[in-house]
């Protein structure tokens, strides 16, 4: 049975599925099935007790989870929308320079090269309130007679944290976009040009739809990078103060990790990947409308 | 000929050493060709005294392979996915009183395991604390307990002091009590350049802080049925100072935020006046190269609260063998070695508390002979505070606990909520855990 020709193929693809089973879809059912018990990590035999829906009803009565989950989707559409600007105008900018673009790139690249653990210390120094070197400039500037409290008031600190993952990683975005730019053909905006249109309307009807494909696949990267943005937040918040600047993942490892309650944190896990399948679900979708809007089927 | 060996070796490195009668009782034994696995806890201020491994290595010719060395967080999480994993292969991992409670039965009781002459050295009241349920789970290297360093620059300053007695009628002098604390510190805020003090906002250090306070105001964090209680009056007041010392911006605002390393860098900056904190602080708020306020730095034990307790809170480092070791006679030679009367010493010499009773007293004599009075006044004001110092709860329970309270402690500071509002929802949710933990009574 073994030698039919039929086989041939899953033969061929056994050692892929396998290796994909043991470390995609065995963690992924175990953790599901962990999201149905009360798992303690350090008592295992707690991941043989079954308590049905438990942890879910008790995460779907949870304001703290719910508030997190909120500041999450509002922290993933907020940055995602201010890298995309950002980095569209950086890649247009590089575009356009003639001479040195390669050593450009290079140095837009500099932030991505930092672990996110060291973005979040260098931040955390950046926005101390008595420390750092932001209130000291603007004390110096004259500017300010008391220290702003960046990391405590409630939207001084979500912004201080936006700040730091805008920082980091706007270069992903830009470098992507210029890519598209790069490979955007000349000629329709020269023909554009001859008929008279001006740089803002070559932009709107020729670079941005050409480059909207480009753009749907650096936001699918991102959203999914950004809705697990935990590293930076620990370093610089741990979700406080007073579960102000709480992210779904910083909650999440503190249940798992901290209080060992793997089950619930699975659960919430759960959740969120619900969501980031709903934002990839839908980045794919305006992707495939925009790769037929660019093929002349619209 | 091995034991005569042995005896060789040991002879020759009690005189090399200069080491007590006591420690030469301490037989290490002979492990040859032996690997012992570790995880220890990383970091500068704990590594130092991994140098006295080799001496273990060459005395009982085993080897030590330290499979794991990071913080005590990851360190706790990685042990945690290795009970998970059943994949518990090495014999000595660095624990902690806090965590150790967590670890189930992980580790073997040592008491069966080494002589009750050996143990009888170490403070028994660090020792009681290394238990859990009657089982002395690790042996302590360091411990921890806090007490106040004050800004001399600050203190004996004769325009503060003048102001200071007009404003208050009495002399400037290192707070006693938790409410001349307060006075202090919002009278010697002068912000951005100075602060009165700063405190940790956020993880167990916030909870910590607060449970020493509700103590010393005669509260505690539990009833003995094991009811959450701090949220009574004493609790209530505990929280109160903090949230007034904060309004009063006398603390940086960025506190709730700040953690061991943040105020040891703002006091060694020399922008707080006065600070509760640990004793490995000492050496560097003296090191010139490391702190603003070197020879000005003063010692005053932590003040008492309302009850006219001081509400110390200690724990200690300490080195556990795991159940599943395949060799625990050499674990816990390992470990005994590493807590030894020579290894204390090299802690002391550190400014780290040690855990041995003589070693208080002679490290406090050789600093003395050495000049040092600086750090020989540090361990006596140190030492007077054990006496009272009390670990947290020594449940399982305890850190998930904390996970609840410090982020309604911080509410409240931040005027999110009463005082009473946020302790009640913290004790509601703590209830839920110990309910759930099948721990009420």
């Amino acid at each position: 049975m073994l030698r039919s020709p039929r086989a041939i193929p899953y033969l061929l693809l056994l050692p892929s599925i396998v290796v994909i089973a043991a470390v995609v879809l065995v963690p992924v059912l175990v953790s599901l099935w962990s999201s149905f018990t009360p798992y303690n990590l350090t008592r295992p035999a707690t991941l043989f007790t079954f308590v049905g829906w438990r942890n879910y009803q008790r995460l779907f009565a949870n304001a703290d989870f719910w508030w997190a989950f909120g500041r999450t989707l509002v922290f993933v559409t907020v940055a995602l929308n201010l890298e995309l600007v950002f980095g569209l105008a950086l890649a247009l900018l590089v575009n356009r320079v003639t001479t040195g673009r390669k050593t450009i790139r290079t140095i837009m690249m500099f932030p991505m090269m930092f672990s996110p653990i060291l973005v979040g210390f260098q931040f955390k120094y950046v926005f101390n309130d008595s420390v750092g070197i932001l209130n000291n400039a603007l004390f110096s500037l004259g500017l300010i007679t008391r220290p702003i409290p960046w990391l405590v008031n409630g939207a001084l600190a979500n912004f201080s944290i936006l700040a730091a993952e805008i920082w980091m990683s706007t270069s992903i975005f830009a470098i992507l976009l210029l890519s598209g730019l790069l490979a955007l053909p000349q000629d329709p905006i020269e023909a554009a040009k001859v008929d008279g249109c001006n740089p803002v309307q070559v932009f709107r009807h020729i670079t941005l739809p050409f480059l909207m494909p480009f753009i749907y696949i650096a936001m699918t990267i991102r959203s999914l990078d950004v809705a697990r943005a935990y590293d930076m937040v620990r370093i610089m918040t741990n979700g406080g103060p007073a579960g102000r600047t709480e992210l779904l993942w910083t909650l999440i490892a503190r249940v798992g990790y901290q209080n060992s309650q793997m089950g619930m944190a699975n659960a919430m896990g759960y959740v969120s990947i619900l969501t980031s399948i709903a934002f990839t679900f839908y980045f794919y979708r305006k992707l495939s409308l925009s790769r037929r809007y660019m093929g002349g089927a619209e | 000929m091995r034991p005569r060996f042995k005896a060789l070796l040991l002879a020759c490195a009690a005189l090399a050493g200069g080491m007590s009668l006591a420690h030469a009782q301490e037989g290490y034994g002979k492990f040859d060709g032996y690997t012992l696995k570790v995880k220890l806890i990383g970091g500068t201020q704990y590594e130092k005294l991994y140098t006295r491994i080799p001496e273990w290595e060459k005395l009982t010719g085993a080897k030590v392979d330290i499979v794991s060395s990071k913080n005590h967080f990851d360190l706790d999480r990685e042990i945690k996915q290795d009970i998970a994993s059943g994949s518990i292969s090495w014999c000595v991992g660095s624990n902690h009183t806090s965590f150790a409670p967590q670890y189930g039965d992980l580790y073997v009781d040592l008491k069966p395991l080494i002589p009750a002459e050996t143990l009888a050295d170490y403070v028994p009241a660090t020792l009681k604390a290394s238990e859990v349920d009657g089982r002395l789970v690790q042996l302590p290297r360091v411990t921890d307990v806090s007490n106040l360093y004050y800004n001399k620059d600050v203190y004996e300053n004769p325009d503060i002091k003048a102001k200071y007695k007009a404003k208050f009628g009495t002399d400037l002098a290192p707070p006693k009590t938790y409410d001349e604390y307060k006075q202090q510190v919002i009278f010697l805020a002068n912000p951005p350049n100075l602060y009165g003090t700063a405190f940790p906002g956020k993880d167990e250090g916030m909870t910590g802080r607060f449970m020493e306070l509700v103590r010393a105001n005669g509260g505690d964090m539990f009833d003995d049925k094991w009811n959450p209680t701090f949220n009574s009056p004493a609790g209530v007041a505990a929280l109160q100072w903090f949230v007034d010392i904060y309004k009063a911006g006398a603390v940086p605002a960025g506190t709730v935020n700040y953690t061991w390393d943040d105020i040891g860098q703002a006091m060694a900056a020399g922008t707080l006046a006065i600070d509760l904190d640990w004793p490995g602080f000492a050496a560097f708020f003296n090191d010139q190269a490391s702190s603003k306020i070197a020879g000005k730095v003063g010692f005053a034990l932590a003040p008492v609260g309302s009850s006219g307790k001081r509400g110390g809170w200690s724990g200690s480092h300490s080195f556990s063998v795991t159940q599943a070791c395949d060799n625990k006679k050499a674990a816990v030679s390992f470990i005994t070695f590493m807590t030894n009367y020579d290894s204390e010493m090299m802690e002391a010499r550190a400014g780290n508390l040690p855990t041995r009773t003589k070693v208080f007293a002679d490290v406090e004599k050789e600093f003395r002979d050495k000049g040092n009075t600086y750090m020989a006044e540090m361990f006596g004001t140190w030492e007077k505070s054990l006496e009272t110092a009390r670990t947290p709860p020594l449940i399982p329970q305890w850190i998930e606990v904390s996970n609840v309270l410090w982020p309604q402690l911080q509410a409240a500071i931040v005027g999110q909520k009463t005082p009473k509002e946020a302790l009640d929802k913290a004790a509601s949710d703590a209830h839920d855990i110990m309910e759930d933990a099948g721990l009420l009574k």
